[in-house]
This record gives structure tokens, sequence and C-alpha cells, in this order.
């Protein structure tokens, strides 16, 4: 890890050393960004429930009405629907759908990635050959296939993607028992006589945190991709729940009437993506940044 | 990670050598893999226990779910049932559609060229794109066009592709008239469709690229080469980009899967003749023989592509074969 200087920051363009030395201040910078796009994202959603008409209250006499007109900041859609508030009620389905997911693939995961790197032997070979063969499958197809057979909710939705998501934590997780079983603060617990699973979950896994809420954060961003994907075909969430991808394939019904309608929930959704994203690249920033001032 | 490791210990000590393991090691877990794939649809269509039921729907009465199942074959033993939906698979037979009465395997097989077509070209302008901007920016570090290209990557990266592919639509084909909007007419219409599903995989290639690259650029090697007199240009153009290249190639192969993702909601919105569109159809229509066969079709290709890619970075980076045998030793 040790970052030798080749060219000399003082030999380098005035751009280049700006860059060199203001790296800890541009690497905490995409954390920030990305925590304020998700809080504002959230307020804003709070405030569309309290002044945006309701996803549920249909009006065709102000049908595809535009943004700005009769009291709808961002429009209505075909059934008189105010897109204001449908974002912001969109904001909070999506927010749960990423919550659900990350938490039950997360668990799932990590105690997969913990028996694996413990038990070690068939169990973990067995294990990481289904973790390989999981990873090799693309999922937007099988979620699509399965949705022919069951009817979808949040819940199984949930479920299904979240099956999907456990390698990432499984792998993480196996590595980093099978490293941190070399290190002095293990053999000091096992002397102190913690049994190997006492030390792996009270010891290793809280020593990983940051590092799994980086998989964590960018996990988030794509299950919210996967979920407004299967509802834009009719396939995940449909009314009476209030999915972004939902108005967007509403929108496309009426896209050469009435863009709004198709527009605002893809950029909300954009937006979440974006901040899911730099949040989860601002925490490995500073990951990087950690352990190369640890290793000074 | 080597399967080749575990399963052929035994002959280390023959001629055979580390790359060739390497080889079977990665063809044996395409193998699996498939099998993962067509097991995995098997599941899906049984996860409601009799298949007849969707098929048919619920509203009709269980005498005329027990016929279809009869002539289905869904009655028998589940076992007996996976046994024979393999063999079946592995002679690219999926069944008829239950839609028009034509062979599956016929109908997935036809559609597939629109979409490869349509993958193989965004993939292909992606790679093109992030190879051109990414060893720019390292040239130059900080220069404005480095510090520009990172927040509109960031925001390439978070954009959903559909998304891009209505604003396209609307604005291209609506509002300019520049394009027309509906299936497969040529060249033309490959515009709008690759150009959304170009933009997100642009960023993330780029952003890797670009990653790796710096990372070479900070390690021991460069000062050795720097000392030899090499200029910074020299060393990302004949070094850096050949180190940088092995995961770029493997990252490349894995977001197949994210662009094939991709194209089955884009190819709905243009009415693509692909996969896409005839997977939506399928399962609009309840058509369980179909959908097998795109889920299996799909992880096929995939497969087979990341074996290629792999072979490609053994080429590139010949350690890894060694790496096999010394694993063992």
């Amino acid at each position: 890890m040790s970052t030798v200087d080749v060219f000399g920051i003082e030999g380098a363009p005035l751009g280049v050393r700006n860059q060199v030395k203001g790296r800890g201040h541009l690497r905490s910078g995409s954390l920030g960004v990305g925590l304020a796009l998700l809080g504002t994202l959230l307020v804003f959603s709070f405030v569309a429930s309290l002044v945006g008409g309701s996803p549920a209250h249909q009006d065709l006499n102000s049908a595809l009405v535009g943004p700005g007109v009769a009291g709808h900041l961002l429009g209505t859609d075909a059934l008189g629907r105010d897109v204001f508030g449908w974002v912001g009620g969109g904001i909070r389905t999506s927010l749960e759908v990423a919550l659900g997911v990350v938490t039950l693939s997360l668990a799932m995961g990590c105690t997969i990635g913990v028996v694996g790197g413990l038990l070690g032997g068939w169990v973990d070979v067995v294990l990481m050959r289904l973790a390989d063969i999981q990873l090799s499958i693309p999922p937007l197809p099988v979620f699509i296939a399965v949705s022919v057979v069951i009817s979808n909710n949040m819940s199984s939705l949930i479920v299904l993607i979240a099956v999907f998501g456990w390698v990432p934590y499984a792998r993480l997780c196996r590595a980093r028992v099978l490293t941190e079983r070399q290190r002095g603060y293990v053999s000091a617990a096992r002397l102190a006589g913690r049994s190997r699973t006492a030390i792996a979950f009270v010891h290793v896994l809280p020593g990983i945190t940051t590092e799994i809420s980086v998989l964590a954060s960018l996990q988030a961003g794509v299950c919210l991709l996967w979920e407004a994907s299967l509802s834009f075909l009719g396939l995940g969430l449909q009314p009476p729940y209030v999915s972004l991808g939902y108005l967007m394939a509403e929108g496309r019904q009426v896209l050469y009437q009435a863009w709004w309608v198709a527009v605002f929930p893809g950029a909300t959704l954009a937006l979440l993506v974006i901040g899911f994203n730099l949040t989860g690249d601002g925490i490995r920033d500073l990951l990087k940044h950690d352990t190369s001032v640890g290793n000074l | 990670m080597s399967t080749a490791g575990d399963q052929f210990s035994e002959v280390r000590n023959t001629r055979v050598s580390g790359a060739a393991l390497y080889v079977v090691g990665r063809l044996g877990q395409g193998v699996l893999v498939l099998f993962g794939a067509v097991t995995l649809s098997f599941i899906i269509i049984h996860m409601t226990g009799n298949p007849a039921t969707v098929l048919i729907g619920t509203s009709m009465p269980p005498a005329a779910v027990h016929i279809l199942a009869v002539k289905l074959g869904y009655n028998r033993p589940i076992l007996v049932q996976y046994v024979s939906y393999i063999w079946h698979v592995a002679h690219a037979n999926f069944g008829v559609s239950v839609a028009d009465g034509t062979p599956a395997s016929g109908l997935v097989l036809g559609a597939l060229p629109y979409t490869l077509m349509l993958v193989g070209i965004s993939w292909v302008s992606a790679i093109v794109i992030a190879l051109a901007v990414g060893i720019s920016s390292v040239l130059r570090v900080g220069a404005w066009g480095d510090r520009l290209w990172r927040p509109v990557m960031i925001g390439f990266q978070g954009i959903p592709d559909f998304w891009i592919a209505l604003i396209l639509l609307f604005v291209l084909a609506v509002k300019l008239r520049l394009l027309e909007s509906i299936g497969f007419y040529g060249p033309a219409s490959l515009i709008m469709p690759c150009i959304a599903l170009t933009l997100p995989i642009v960023a993330s290639f780029t952003r890797l690229l670009r990653g790796s690259l710096l990372d070479f650029m900070n390690s021991d090697v460069v000062l050795s080469l720097r000392a030899r007199g090499l200029t910074r240009r020299e060393i990302v153009l004949y070094h850096g980009v050949r180190n940088a290249m092995t995961t770029f190639v493997s990252y490349v192969a894995l977001q197949l899967g994210w662009l094939i993702g991709g194209t089955l909601v884009i190819e709905t919105i243009f009415a693509w003749p692909g996969i896409g569109t005839l997977l939506y159809n399928a399962v609009e229509g309840r058509d369980l023989p179909v959908v097998q066969g795109v889920v299996v079709v799909i992880s096929f290709a995939f497969v087979v592509l990341n074996l290629i890619a792999d072979l490609v970075v053994l080429w590139l980076d010949p350690r890894i074969g060694r790496n096999v045998l010394g694993d063992n030793s």
C-alpha cells in the first residue's frame, strides 16, 4: 500500500498537485454528497406526502395536466393522479424495498460466509461453488421468469431479489474470517476461551462493518433498478403499491402527449441510485484512506 | 477460485501445463453453471407445485387442470420430470410454445440474433469509449477533462437505461421525428436502444479502467520504469494498459449479465424482435416452455462469453496459469 509519489508532487503540474494534496477532501466529498442527496430525497418524499395529492386519488377531470398547473407541481398522469404525490410515495417504496433486500441478503450472505470460512472443508467448497454458479446466472431474466409463476407483492419481491444478492457479502465475510484467523486478537480471544463462532460473530464481523456497508450501499442502488425494471414491465409492484417503475410504464403510454409522467419518476429513481452509489464509493474511499494511514 | 486446483491435484506432476488445467477448471465450472441454470428454470416452473395450474389459470375446475397435467406429463413423480427435463434440454428441446404450437427452442434461437446484435454493439462501443476516455484521463490526471468526466460518469452509472430509452424516444422520435420507434428496420433502428444500453455501462467501465490504471501508476513497478527514463505517457500506454487489462476484461465480461438484463426491458420499449420481447410476451401469455428456453439460452450465452473472457485473460496474463499449479505445491 506504499503510495510512492513517483512523479513528485513538487514537479507535477498544478492540477495534479492539488489533486494529490486535496485527496482527503475529494474522497470524503462523495460520501457527503451521496448522503445529502439521499437525505434531500427523503425530505422531498415527506413533503410530497404532506403537500402532494394522494397517489391513490384519481380524478379524470384533471388528467394529463402539465407541471405547475392547477396545484399539480409535477403534473398528473392519464388517470389524473398527482405525479408529485406519486413520486414522493415511490421514494418511500423504493427505500423500503432497498432496506428489505439489503437486510435479508446481508444476513444470509454473512452467515453463509462465516460458516464457510469457519468450517472449511467440503461445506466451504460447496458454498463457494454455489456462489460462483449464482454469480454466473444473470438475475433479471430469472426474476422475470419467476413472476410468471408467483404473483408479486412487496415481500415476495424482496425475498426474490435478496436471494440473488448474498454472494458478495458471503465472499467478503469468508475471506475476512480466513485472514483474520491469523491475527493476534483472535489468538488472544481463543486463549480467553472464546468459541470460534463467538470470535467470528463478536470480534471479526464488527471489524468489517464498514466494508459490508460499502457492499450494502451499492447493492441498494442496484436492487432499486431491478425493482423499477420489473414494475416497469408490469411484473413487479402494481397498485396499490406506489412504484416509480410502474409510473414510468404509465408515462410511456402517454409519452406523446405528456412527457412529465415518465420523466419525473425516472429522474427521481436516477437520483436515488446515484445517492446510494456515491455513498458506497465515499465509504470505500474513506476505507482506502484509513488503511494507508494505518500502514504508515 | 481454482476448481482445477481442487479436482485435479493428482495430475499436478504430469506434464499437463497450468494453463490447460486452468482452462479445464473453467470449463468444468461452466458446465456446473449451466446445470445450475437448467435446474433453476425447472424449480421456477414447479414452484407452485403443479405447472398446469399456472398454464391454465386458477379459475378452471380441478378436473381440467388434471387433464392438462396428464397431457403434459406434470403428474409424474418430480424426479422423473426433472431427469426428463434435463434430457430434453440437452437436446435443445424445451417443448412447444403454448401460444402457437411451434418448438420453443426455434422461437428463442430465431430471436437471439437480434438481441446479440443489440448487446454486442452496445458492449463493444462501451469498451471502445471507456478505453479512450479512461486512458486519456489517466494521461492527464487532474486536468479539466479528467475532473469533468468523474461526475458525468457517476451520474450516468446511476441512470436507469429504460429511462434513457424513454427520453430518447421522446426527443428523437416524438419531438424531432428523426427516428421511428417501432421494431427493427435496419441500422437506424439500432441507434436509440444502443445508446440507452451503452451509457450506463460506459460509466462503470471507464471508472474501473481509470481506477486500475491509477492503482498501477502507484505501484513500485512504475518507479523502476520511471528510473529507466520512460515518460508517464509511455508507462501508461505500454505498461499500464496491459496491466489494467486483466481486471478490465474479466469485469467487462461479467457486466454482460447486466447488459442482458437491460436489453430485456429496453427491447419491450422499442418492440425489438429479440428475446426480451419474446420473454415479455411469454410471461404475459404464461408460455412456460418459452420462458424456460429463454432463461437457459441466456445463461448458456453468458457462460460461453465468460469462458472466452477467461481465455483472453489467460492470454493477457500467463501468471494465472502458473498460479494454478502453485496452489497445490
